[in-house]
């Protein structure tokens, strides 16, 4: 716990002064607001929350895999995992501090796009639950490519077709049905599928992002087992 | 209170360590010295449980959380300040947060325990990798080049300061290029080639062995007639 807490206040100071991943939880509730107030408010054909879950997903999909990766691929690059694991960290004491610094960002960016969405109280609660539980997908996806590369530049490069495919899809099934169907299965678009008709309930799209997550978590492990956090 | 015996290590084909055995008694300070290339790091990494040797046992008399590490890498957080960076330490092993200032003052870094490590020179960084290494008060102390690439009097600083070290009882392991150094720090000292000990003993006995006393013990001079090369 020690151990956890420490990793946690290391991560909070650092990701304050790290300006490249700040940004990303800055940029797109921003893009969000902007576009929201000034291109859908007053444009009968575009929804007022289209703005918002489509940034909320490409959000989830890239800022977040991209933070987690970069944050844990940066710290196997310098070689400072090594002096946490030689005085006693457990590589999980370790990923649930940075996961858990990374999860609260991302919970202060959620609720700015609530805001911006502009939902009414139950709606508002259901969109955080899947924005928290896509949140998590993400990290552990990020965490599984920030231990598999072998550098941070490789893990940059290898995040990117991950966080296009899942931070841009849901958007492109907004226009094309055989995307939509396809996308079905990525937690990223449980955003849209909640959004667009909180009438059906949160039961399907969870029970989508929980599986997502089974998933992740057992390449994670796959990951973890073949390279460790040491580099 | 450290030891290793017969150990072997390999990267693919190449032989880094071929059956190395060597101890360390409490209390001591214990130089490894070599070419770069000879094998330190890879026995320190060893040791530390980093690296799994290939064959061969080795063992240390205390717990890796009574242990104090300064590696070739210093691992520092760039973007924290050097005060933040022991705090990550100090919380680990459940310390107060005075052992961080005290710390960085025995270094001489207690005027800058708000700079950010980024902002730091070579020095600085290496004396702050210091100060995290001592920060617990380890009973035994891994310092792999603990000077390299520092100034005289920079060095000369961290010599008194391990040399405090051992006076309050740690154990020390240190590794360097640096004859002199070696000598004038180490109650022992191992010397290593290509993975293989070449010689150990007190610095001053091995040079009387190998006739290689003139007004200073001579290392340098033993390490060429066991090698058929120089340090640099
Ligand atoms: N991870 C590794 N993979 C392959 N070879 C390695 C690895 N680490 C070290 N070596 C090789 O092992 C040998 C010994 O390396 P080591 O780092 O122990 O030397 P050293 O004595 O510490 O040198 P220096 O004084 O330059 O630090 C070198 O030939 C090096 O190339
Ligand atoms: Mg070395």
């Amino acid at each position: 716990m020690k151990s956890v807490q420490a990793i946690f206040v290391k991560q909070s100071k650092d990701m304050i002064k790290n300006f490249s991943v700040l940004i990303m939880f800055v940029i797109f509730p921003l893009v969000a607001f902007v576009m929201t107030h000034f291109v859908a408010r007053g444009n009968y054909d575009i929804p007022d929350t289209m703005f918002t879950t489509m940034m909320a997903s490409i959000f989830s999909g890239m800022a977040l895999i991209q933070a987690a990766c970069g944050v844990i691929a940066e710290d196997r690059e310098k070689k400072s995992i090594r002096f946490l694991v030689i005085a006693g960290v457990k590589p999980l004491a370790y990923l649930a501090g940075i996961g858990g610094v990374i999860l609260i960002a991302s919970l202060i960016s959620s609720l700015a796009f609530g805001f911006i969405g502009g939902f009414a109280r139950d709606e508002f609660i259901a969109f955080m639950l899947v924005m928290m539980s896509g949140a998590i997908a993400s990290i552990i996806l990020g965490a599984t490519i920030g231990v598999y590369a072998n550098n941070a530049q490789a893990a940059s490069g290898l995040s990117l077709p991950f966080a296009v495919i899942l931070g841009f899809a849901p958007m492109v099934a907004q226009f094309n049905e055989r995307v939509e169907s396809f996308v079905g299965f990525f937690y990223t678009q449980q955003i849209n599928v909640v959004v667009n008709d909180f009438t059906a309930g949160l039961a399907h799209p969870l029970t989508v992002i929980w599986l997502n997550i089974a998933v992740l978590a057992v390449l994670f492990i796959l990951a973890y087992a073949k390279k460790g956090l040491g580099s | 209170m450290i030891s290793m015996n017969n150990i072997v290590k390999k990267f693919g084909s190449q032989t880094v360590l071929s059956e190395v055995s060597f101890e360390v008694k409490q209390g001591e300070m214990f130089g490894l010295l070599g070419r770069s290339g000879a094998g330190k790091t890879t026995i320190i990494n060893i040791l530390t449980n980093q690296l799994k040797p290939d064959g061969g046992s080795h063992k240390i008399g205390v717990t890796s959380y009574e242990t104090g590490l300064m590696l070739d890498e210093d691992g520092l957080y760039d973007r924290l300040s050097c005060l933040d960076n022991l705090q990550v330490f100090a919380t680990i092993y459940g310390i107060s947060d005075k052992n961080s200032k005290d710390a960085l003052d025995k270094v001489g870094l207690g005027e800058s325990a708000n700079k950010a490590v980024s902002q730091l020179s070579k020095g600085m960084r290496q004396r702050l990798a210091l100060a995290r290494a001592i920060l617990h008060n380890p009973k035994v102390l891994f310092l792999d080049e603990p000077t390299g690439g520092l100034d005289p009097n920079t060095a000369q600083g961290i010599h008194k300061l391990i040399q405090g070290l051992q006076k309050q009882g740690a154990t020390i392991f240190l590794t360097t290029h640096n004859m002199d150094e070696a000598v004038k720090l180490c109650d022992r000292v191992l010397l290593l080639h290509k993975g293989k000990i070449v010689e150990q003993g007190v610095p001053t006995e091995i040079c009387e062995r190998h006739d290689a006393v003139k007004t200073v013990p001579d290392l340098e001079k033993v390490f060429i007639k066991m090698t058929g090369e120089g340090l640099s």
